[in-house]
Order: structure tokens, then sequence, then C-alpha cells
């Protein structure tokens, strides 16, 4: 197996270790690690037969009844001889075997800038005074596309699951996403990989397909995306989404098509993608069907037509030239466009891209937002961040710099029960949320999932709440930039929001916002 | 080549000769979209639809499930978008993108179609008298298209499923990452696109062609075609067996 992120000394206490003690009594380990870690013998004794196929899941440290194992990363010995170290030693190792490049899932690892550079300013005596979070109500709610649709959406809380598509995420993850946010009141999007019919009821609130049993409440919202594979896409499944989003990118591999690898292209998958089984499901990396601007208005236009002028209609962005790319999108007749930056993940792309390719999400947000008030619609169409947003304190910051709602992609696995290990690709996720194998998946019970969601999303929605209201807000749609201040010099130069001590933006941002119309 | 192979031109679907009278007619001269489509939909519930003047509308007969629609002239581009069942015939050319992404229903161009002709197509039926252009056919998955002029360059790229009929020639990388389905070409080609090989044609092969020659009017013989499929299912990098249940 090639190697994935880290390297890990799998420890053993001999002393409580069941197994160690009395053979054949415990397998715990042996059982619930999908990489093969550990293995036992003839005589019932388990040892660790392949330390290095550790992905640093610790699944095995977590299901131990007696706490016995310890996972470590086993790096430091080796930083010493940085850029030489051992993770990229195996990598090389790799490519002279293979003649291949890595692929492996999630997103960007050790990025600046993030967020953590930018503090909260909170309200004294120069500004409107602080909100009551226990007495006192803040507006949280969304809507998008109130001016050119049916029914537009009303998202309960400035928040939302990014998408993530069957096939990268096995099934029960789709419907404890699907119920994480019929739970909550915000969205859920299908990702490439099409849609299941279970989606469509979960996501209101029903237990069942006749809409006879309700469960969950308030009901949420389901994105479907349309995206270079089509996988999936018909009349029927546009006409199923509370929105459609036009997929033109995603952070983990802008420019590159969605990667499905042939370990998780299972009959079921095969069957909805249309690919043969076991084969890797490619997406191209662009339409064919839009060549420029005014076929991208077209397919608005067509999707709005479809749809019977009731739904949303959205663009998804990678990290690229965001200004430009916006600016496009609003031309084209989005009601809301959502970029996702370089740490945004996924469930396989080549690790150079991954790692390498896009803009961290910190720094679209301003050109974005320029683009957007430029053509007069900042805040009327709407501007969703994504990638590696991990709490309600990057959230409030991503509002306040100009966005309208944040979406959970990493987080949200994570709240499901994921640990990072960073090996999606490979199709053993040992939580059972990025595998298609059976036993694995059966490690998920997407109505717990689904709770585990929706505390998340409540516990962010609360942080946000505190933070906007200690600043003398009561309606997230106040927040502006004047609620932040970035607290190095590289932070304020990307950001422009004004420096601590200075307590202005620096020289070049001062020219631009004066060079700005004034807001409406 | 010429525009139209018409010998025996298949009549024009029966409502628009005979049923002219009754069947409703659209003209959109000057008309948006939204209007025009707002009232074909309603009309095509009721009975067969006639349309004039629709060139400058794109996206039209968009994800219909029944009905029939004549366009008389030429057509936009995107016409028979998400087509789910309707049957519908142009008298003149189409524009680009023609049908992308049908799923279901029959579209039948007298003339030309362009650029991207058939995209992303999973059922139904594309037959196009004249030529298409480039990307004709692209990442169709399970539609029957039938070309009865020339093509362009990268026809049926990445096909994963179902037919495509070219009478005349193609242009470069035919077939390029064909998956699965097969190309039936009468005439020549530039060259083959990757994962690509020539198969012999059958019997049951030219019955087919003769079938579909007879059906739609279109004049060629079945005997001078070639087939070309696939050299593998899983061309690309390493394809590994995915986890099925029994295995465990």
């Amino acid at each position: 197996m090639p190697p994935v992120n880290g390297t890990f000394c799998v420890t053993v206490m001999k002393d409580q270790c069941i197994n160690a003690r009395m053979p054949g009594k415990c397998a715990t380990c042996v059982e619930v690690c999908p990489y093969d870690v550990y293995a036992i013998d003839q005589a019932g004794k388990v040892h660790v037969q392949n330390y290095n196929a550790c992905v640093g899941c610790r699944i095995c440290a977590e299901f131990c009844p007696e706490d016995a194992i310890r996972i470590n990363p086993a790096e430091s010995e080796f930083l010493v001889r940085a850029p030489w170290t051992f993770p990229q030693v195996e990598e090389i190792h790799y490519k002279a075997q293979t003649g291949e490049y890595m692929l492996r899932g999630f997103g960007a690892m050790g990025f600046a800038p993030t967020f953590d550079q930018i503090t909260v300013v909170p309200s004294q005596l120069a500004s409107p005074a602080p909100r009551d979070k226990y007495r006192e109500e803040c507006n949280l709610e969304v809507v998008i596309g109130e001016d050119t649709c049916e029914n537009p959406i009303r998202l309960r809380y400035p928040l939302f699951f990014a998408a993530m598509s069957f096939g990268a995420v096995s099934r029960e993850a789709r419907m404890a996403l699907a119920i994480g946010a019929a739970l909550t009141g915000i969205m859920s999007n299908t990702g490439e990989g099409g849609l299941l019919k279970d989606e469509t009821w979960l996501i209101k609130g029903y237990e069942n397909e006749e809409r006879t049993l309700r469960r969950w409440e308030p009901g949420g919202y389901l994105v479907v995306q349309w995206s270079t594979g089509r996988w999936g896409v018909s009349a029927d499944y546009v006409r199923a989404g509370d929105a459609v989003e036009i997929k033109i990118g995603q952070g983990a591999k802008p420019g590159m098509g969605g990667h499905l690898l042939g370990a998780k292209v299972t009959a079921e998958i095969a069957a909805v993608r249309g690919v043969p089984v076991g084969s890797d499901a490619l997406s191209p990396c662009r339409y064919y069907d839009v060549q420029d601007l005014e076929d991208m208005k077209r397919m608005v236009a067509f999707l709005r037509d479809v749809t019977n002028y009731r739904v949303p209609i959205f663009f998804k962005l990678g990290p690229s030239r965001p200004y430009e790319d916006v600016r496009a999108c609003i031309e084209a007749g989005a009601d809301a466009i959502s970029i996702d930056g370089l740490v945004g993940g996924t469930g396989a792309s080549p690790a150079i891209v991954t790692q390498g390719v896009g803009i961290p999400t910190l720094a679209l947000i301003p050109p974005a937002v320029r683009a957007l008030k430029e053509m007069g619609v900042h805040h009327k169409v709407k501007l969703f961040i994504l990638g590696g947003i991990r709490n309600g304190l990057d959230a409030y910051k991503a509002i306040a710099m100009g966005a309208d709602a944040v979406g959970f992609g990493a987080a949200a696995e994570i709240a499901m029960g994921c640990r990072a290990c960073m090996a999606c690709h490979t199709g053993r996720c040992a939580y059972g949320i990025t595998s298609q194998d059976p036993e694995l998946r059966a490690r998920l019970n997407p109505e717990e999932a689904g709770q585990r969601l929706a505390n998340f999303i409540k516990a962010t929605a609360e942080e946000i709440k505190i933070l906007a209201m200690l600043s003398g807000h009561d309606d997230i749609r106040n927040l502006s930039e004047e609620d932040l201040r970035a607290m190095d010099l590289n932070t304020a130069a990307i950001s422009g929001l004004k420096l601590i001590g200075y307590e202005r933006r620096l020289p070049w941002w001062e020219d631009e916002r004066e060079k700005q119309p004034h807001p409406a | 080549m010429s525009l139209v192979t018409d010998a025996r031109k298949r009549d024009l679907p029966s409502f628009s000769r005979e049923l002219n009278v009754m069947a409703h007619v659209v003209d959109a001269s000057d008309r948006d979209l939204r209007s025009v489509s707002t009232e074909l939909r309603r009309s095509m519930a009721r009975g067969p639809v006639v349309m004039r003047k629709v060139a400058h509308l794109h996206g039209l007969v968009a994800g219909i499930k029944s009905g029939e629609v004549a366009i008389e002239g030429d057509s936009g581009d995107y016409l028979g978008v998400l087509n789910d069942g309707a049957t519908i015939h142009v008298t003149g050319n189409a524009g680009r993108y023609l049908a992308d992404n049908m799923t279901r229903g029959m579209v039948i161009v007298e003339g030309n179609a362009s650029y991207g002709a058939a995209p992303y197509c999973y059922g139904g039926t594309v037959v196009v008298k004249g030529n298409a252009g480039d990307f004709t056919a692209v990442m169709n998955k399970g539609a029957t298209i039938i070309i009865g002029g020339n093509v362009g360059d990268d026809v049926a790229t990445y096909m994963l499923a179902g037919e495509v009929v070219i009478v005349g020639n193609a242009g470069k990388n035919l077939g390029n990452y064909l998956i699965r389905g097969n190309i039936y070409i009468g005439g020549e080609w530039a060259n083959l696109g990757h994962n690509t090989r020539l198969e012999p044609m059958t019997e049951a092969d030219q019955a087919k062609l003769r079938g579909y020659f007879d059906e739609y009017g279109i004049e060629a013989d079945p005997e001078t075609f070639q087939k070309i499929g696939r050299l593998s299912e899983k061309p690309f990098y390493k394809a590994k067996a995915p986890v099925q249940p029994e295995a465990r």
C-alpha cells in the first residue's frame, strides 16, 4: 500500500493488554483495524504485523477495552533531516517503485495563513453596547434567492454542509448529513456522486418515502450538484433539489475533475455513475457544453427553466482568481457563489494538487467581496466560504469579512467520527465514512451521526452568537470588517483588515477603500 | 458530403402534416425563454406543438417528459437539454449542445447540428441527418446517436455506454478513452483516440444499422461500415478491485 500521511509508533502495553496476558481472550484491535496493522496467529496471540501500514486513525486505541494501546507520531527523530524527512523518503521510494504519483484524501496540511492571526473586536464604549447572549436574541438566518425564485432557501444558521459525493463517502454518511441538516434547518449537498433517493425525504425530516413519519424538525434543504461528470443527472435529479449548484471546481483539486478510485467503485456506485465496477471514475476537468460566459448564462437560464423558476442557482468555485471568477458568476446570473479554499478536502486527489494548488481560504474573501460590491450585489448574491473552517470563531471571521454563510466539509466528517488520518482514498475508512466496504460502513449509524452533526452545528451557531452579541450585534447581517483586527503584518496585508496597534488598514488598502463606491 | 441524405426521407411526424390545423402553434419571435417555455409546457401537455422563429432561444424544450414538438426552421443552443421523453423534430439546423444530458426521448434534426451535439446523454435517440461538430456524443452514457453526415474532432470522447453511428467522416481523436459502447462509421477518420481498436462488424451489427437507416430515411450501406470498440475497460491509473461483500 502506498504510504499515507505520517508514520506512527504503535505501542501496546503488555501489562494491560488482555491478549498478552491471556492469548485468545481479546482480539479487538485486530477486528477494528482496517489496515491490517495487527494480526492474530494460530495460538491466539496478537502482534503488530505491519506498523508501517498504520494511518494514525487511533481506532484501536479507542476500542481497546484496557486502554493498552498508544499511537504516537514517529517523525520527530527524522525532522532534523528536513527536507528529507521519513515521509519524503517514503514518497520517493514509492514513485521509484511504481512510477506513479501519490494520491490521498482530505485537504492540505500545515497551512498558513489561517484565520488564527485575526482577532475579534468586542464592544466597549466606543461602539453600540454589547448584547446579552443569555437573555437577548440574535438573528442568524440567511435567505437565498428571495428576489429571483419562488422557493428561496431560509437557512436557520449561516452554516451548511459542504458537498461530499456518494462514492467518496458512504451511503450512511450521506444519510447522516441529510439528518443533520434536517435537525438544524441548513443545507446538505449531493456533490458529484448522484442522488440517493433516501436523502430527498430524510432532508425534510421524514423517515419514509411516503413522508408520513416525521422524525426530525425543522427540516433542511438539499442542494443538487451539476458538475463535469454529470453522474446520475437527469431532469428528475435537477428537480429533486432545493437548489442547483453548478460546480466549476473545488479546493482540493481545482482545475481537475472529481476522482473516485476503482477501489471504491462498487456495483451500486457503478450503477449510479455509469462506469464499470472497479474502474476509476474520473470526471472531466471542464464542461464540454460550455465554451464561454455566454454559454454559462444560458446554462443558468435553462436550469432555472427546468426547475420552473422555483429554486436558487448556485455556483461553486475552486480557489483561483476570485475577483474575476466571482464577477463571471454574477454575470452568469448566480443566486449564490461558493468558494472553496486551498485547505478544502476531498476523497482522493493527487497529493501535490491538494498540497500545492490554490489559494488559502482567508485570502479568497477580500477579492470576492470586492467583486460583489463593485457589481452592487454584495449580500444580495450570497457568498459562501469553505475550506478548513473549524469552528464558530473561523465562521464568524469569514462572515465579518463579508461572507453570508460558511460550509463544513472536513469538520462535518470529524463530527461524524473521522480522525483526519487522511486515508480516505484507500476506501478503508475505519469509521465507515469514506468507505464502501459493507463491514466498515456498518460502523456508522446514520441517526447517531446525524445527531452528532446537528450537535456540532448548534454548538458552532452558539459560538457565532456569542461573538456577534459581545460585539454589539443582534443580527449577523450587520457584521463588518470593523469587527475584526489583523494581528500581524502578513494578515493585515492579505485581508485588508485594520492592523492592531496601528488601528488602520495598511496603506494600499486605504487607497482601495477611497476608490470603491459607498455601499448602498 | 450532401447536407441531408434523403433519397427516402422520413415523413415529418404525422402530427405536423395531417394535424397541422390541430397542433398548437407557438411563434417565438421577439419573446424570451421564460414566456415561450411556459406556453410550450402547457401546450405540450395537451397535444402536439409546432414552433417557429426559435433560433434566438437557448435551452428550449428542457426536461420535458412526454409530448411532441416540431420546430420549423433553425433552433438555438441546448435544444432538448435534459429531455426525458419528448419527441423533438427540427426541420432546419440545430445549435450547439443538442439534447444535452438527455435521458429518454427522441430528437431528430433534418439539417446540421453543431459543436458538442448530444453530450452526456443517458438514453434516448438523437438523429442528425446532416453534419455535427467537434465533441459530438462526448461522455455518451447510453444513448443512440446517429449522424447522417460528417462529424468533427474528439467525437465520442470518454463514451461510457450506448452507440454512435457516423455515416460520413470523422476528424481526430475518434472515441478518445472509449470505455464501453461502440462507434459505427461509414466514412474515414483522421485518427483514433486512446483505448480504441477496430472490431469486426457482425451480421447483427449490419442488421441493426439497416434498421436505423430504414427507420430514419438515411441513405447508407451498412456493409461499408466499420466498428470501433474499446481496448480496456479500465484504461486509467491503476484500478483495484472493489471490496465486495462475498470476498470477506
